[in-house]
């Protein structure tokens, strides 16, 4: 069973994703949760809980930032009302929170996700020895890395099929910083969508904003996996993701929709990618690029 | 007496066998260096076991220890041999090895058991609970992450014991160490296994859609957008680390030459001594900032530890003029009687030029070079072959291992 995860920005949106055949909803609030598409409250998340059982589907909490004292002496209240509502599970990142997890003793379970952090099968199996039950792999990584940690571990590793994958997190606010030195008033919000290019890669147009949480750089590409499916598939690489960090409301479901019914079709066998890899870049903002980022690449050719 | 200060430990950065004595010499009580793999300076001049034996056997004779970083984050199949590698290290007496894989934390716990392990700055370390469960895992110590601040360290030491590395000296990511895949990204290098090309450091364009056509924000002769920051120093703030409960301070920068390492080392082991010694009178020296400004490479800030770094802590505009000098020659033997000094030449030098000979205990002292002579104790103008030895009349007595600069030549 593929297990399909998507972001939510809103109970709204999250209806509409369950609707179009995300099996689990991935959403969560400042300051635990990082990079979201929207930061939700408790009573967002309980509705969201409701809608997603209702229809026999999940919901799981991104605990994921990196935490500082202020935030970890708040987790553990946050992370009780979480089993309190009954959320499916947490992601975490910070080895804080897994200490907090195991006194805390709830019913919880958790997804390890340190993001740039987990590149091989023995970290996996590390957090997994320590309750976790899955984890998030690095979006660095290559087909053939995911496929053999897979092969390695027993539980699921998730891995990116849509989206922007964050390649920096600075805790200086970098934006305000610059504008400051050069004496220009500017937002530096995710909503002002600013880009970074290289000069050297004039093709090159990395998503950059600021928050609570310092200053995020995304890849230059959305991450797409549609290409690959089938072959993520077979080898049992069965959990993924789809983020909408960067791409709002209908746009966003639309291109679930599309990874749901591709799920369908690999499962029943009849799966065509240039289809569907056609049809995802119909729906594909114009100025953003479609990649596969590190996955086609050769594990030699990245050192 | 000083009841409750705990001296801290001045930790510095060795990049070869060389740079490990030197920094010895000049007060480190402890130094870290990278083996053959598993580390993240792939770059750096690394050690081989043989060398690795020197440095042990040469460090433990003074009291100082040594660690080896092996804090690569291991893709699938990066570990292989790690658990002799570790095994090794434990044989040849290394103190501990500072590491960020969980995967390689567990190799090392195996295969060396007993074999002190402290938990790499790139696994960003940000809260006490985090400290906590690296504890509870058998781990002594914790880097912490460059993003802490001073009043977090304190309650991180009202929370727990372990013992606590901090950066106070030398450049830094302006990322959380770990979390930055610039260099993955734009040129297929992995930052988190040696490979980081320093993308942060570039200059880039800032630009937005408008209408599907691109739209730079950056006016035409405005500054490009770049991330770099200016180094960090804690030079005049050792005090409050200490007394936050810092069990070392760490000094950046397996990269870096003999003459850094030197006098960086020399500098903190003296601040740290005199305020030990005796912390109700101590105030700061400003000779110790001088010496420290004779080899920084950036402008400085203290980092994190008091706030959130603003524009003042990044590298925009021109750099600040920094006063270069450069290492000259090392001493390798005086004759009190003549106060003649034989020296091994590093860099070009010669008769008439202002040059300061500095040595361990943070003695200095500046003269003109008078006279010179060759091997064949021929009067000679200059010194311009590389380790040629040459001697020459000093103003002051010196020592064996005493280094000479002069300010650099000019552009």
């Amino acid at each position: 069973m593929i297990n399909l995860i998507a972001t939510a920005e809103s109970c709204q949106q999250a209806e509409a994703l369950l609707d179009a055949g995300a099996d689990t909803l991935l959403v969560g609030s400042h300051p635990f949760g990082l990079r979201l598409p929207h930061s939700l409250n408790l009573n967002e998340i309980e509705t969201i809980r409701t809608m997603a059982h209702d229809r026999q589907k999940k919901v799981t909490v991104a605990c994921n930032a990196l935490l500082h004292n202020q935030q970890i002496d708040k987790l553990p209240a946050y992370l009780s009302r979480l089993a309190e509502i009954g959320v499916d599970a947490v992601t975490v990142g910070d080895p804080g929170a897994v200490f907090i997890l195991e006194e805390l003793q709830l019913p919880l379970p958790y997804i390890y996700d340190a993001e740039t952090l987990v590149t091989s099968s023995r970290q996996i199996s590390f957090w997994l020895k320590r309750g976790a039950v899955g984890a998030v792999a690095a979006r660095e990584l290559t087909l053939t890395e995911l496929k053999a940690i897979q092969a390695s571990v027993d539980k699921p590793v998730e891995v990116l099929v849509y989206g922007p994958t964050c390649i920096h997190q600075s805790a200086r606010p970098l934006l305000t910083n610059y504008y400051h030195y050069v004496g220009l008033k500017e937002s530096v919000a995710k909503d002002r969508h600013l880009l970074l290019r290289d000069p050297k890669n004039e093709a090159s147009q990395y998503p950059i904003y600021e928050d609570e949480d310092g200053t995020h750089i995304f890849s230059t590409v959305d991450l797409s996996l549609m290409s690959e499916l089938q072959e993520a598939y077979d080898a049992g690489l069965h959990t993924w993701k789809l983020d909408g960090v960067l791409l709002r409301g209908n746009a966003f479901v639309a291109i679930v929709r599309l990874f749901a019914e591709a799920a369908r079709a690999i499962e029943q066998g009849h799966f065509i990618a240039a289809s569907f890899c056609n049809r995802l870049s119909t729906l594909q903002p114009p100025t953003r690029p479609i990649g596969t980022g590190f996955y086609l690449k050769d594990p030699k050719d990245v050192h | 007496m000083n009841v409750g200060i705990k001296k801290p430990e001045v930790l510095a950065p060795a990049g070869n066998l060389e740079k490990l004595k030197m920094a010895i010499r000049y007060g480190a009580d402890a130094v870290y260096i990278g083996g053959q793999a598993y580390g993240l300076r792939s770059r750096a001049g690394n050690f081989s076991y043989e060398e690795m034996e020197e440095g042990v056997a040469f460090a433990h004779e003074r009291g100082a220890k040594v660690y080896v970083a092996a804090n690569m984050v291991t893709h699938e199949g990066d570990e292989q041999g790690a658990d002799q590698f570790f095994k090794k290290l434990q044989e040849i007496g290394i103190d501990a090895v500072i590491v960020s894989d969980p995967g390689m934390i567990m190799i090392c716990f195996e295969a060396a058991p007993g074999l002190p392990v402290h938990l790499s700055t790139q696994s960003s370390a940000t809260n006490y609970k985090t400290l906590e469960f690296w504890k509870k895992l058998g781990l002594e110590r914790v880097v912490l992450a460059r993003e802490v601040g001073l009043e977090e360290i304190r309650e991180m030491r009202r929370h727990s014991d372990v013992e606590i590395e901090a950066f106070v000296h030398g450049a830094m990511c302006i990322a959380y160490s770990g979390r930055c895949t610039l260099s993955n990204h734009m040129v297929n290098r992995d930052a988190n296994r040696g490979g980081c090309a320093q993308s942060c450091r570039w200059k880039y364009d800032l630009f937005e859609f408008d209408n599907g056509e691109t739209k730079s924000l950056i006016p035409g002769d405005a500054e490009p957008f770049s991330m770099s920051a200016v180094d960090l120093s804690m030079l005049h703030h050792i005090p409050e680390m200490i007394e936050a409960g810092v069990d070392s301070l760490k000094i950046e920068g397996r990269m870096k030459s003999i003459h850094y390492v030197s006098t960086v080392s020399n500098v903190y082991r003296k601040v740290v001594d005199s305020y030990c010694a005796d912390p109700e009178h101590f105030t700061f020296d400003p000779a110790w900032e001088e010496e420290i400004w004779k080899v920084a490479q950036r402008d400085l800030s203290t980092g994190f530890y008091f706030d959130v770094p603003t524009e003042r802590d990044q590298l925009f505009g021109k750099p600040r003029k920094i006063p270069k000098y450069t290492f000259a020659a090392q001493v390798l033997s005086y004759d009190p009687k003549t106060h003649v000094a034989t020296l091994e030449q590093r860099n070009n030098f010669g008769v008439g030029e202002e040059v300061e000979f500095y040595g361990p205990g943070f003695s200095h002292f500046k003269q003109t070079v008078r006279d010179l002579f060759d091997e064949d104790g021929l009067a000679i103008d200059r010194a311009p072959n590389p380790m040629m030895t040459v001697t020459m009349t000093v103003d002051q007595p010196v020592e064996p291992f005493f280094l000479m600069r002069k300010a650099a030549d000019k552009d």
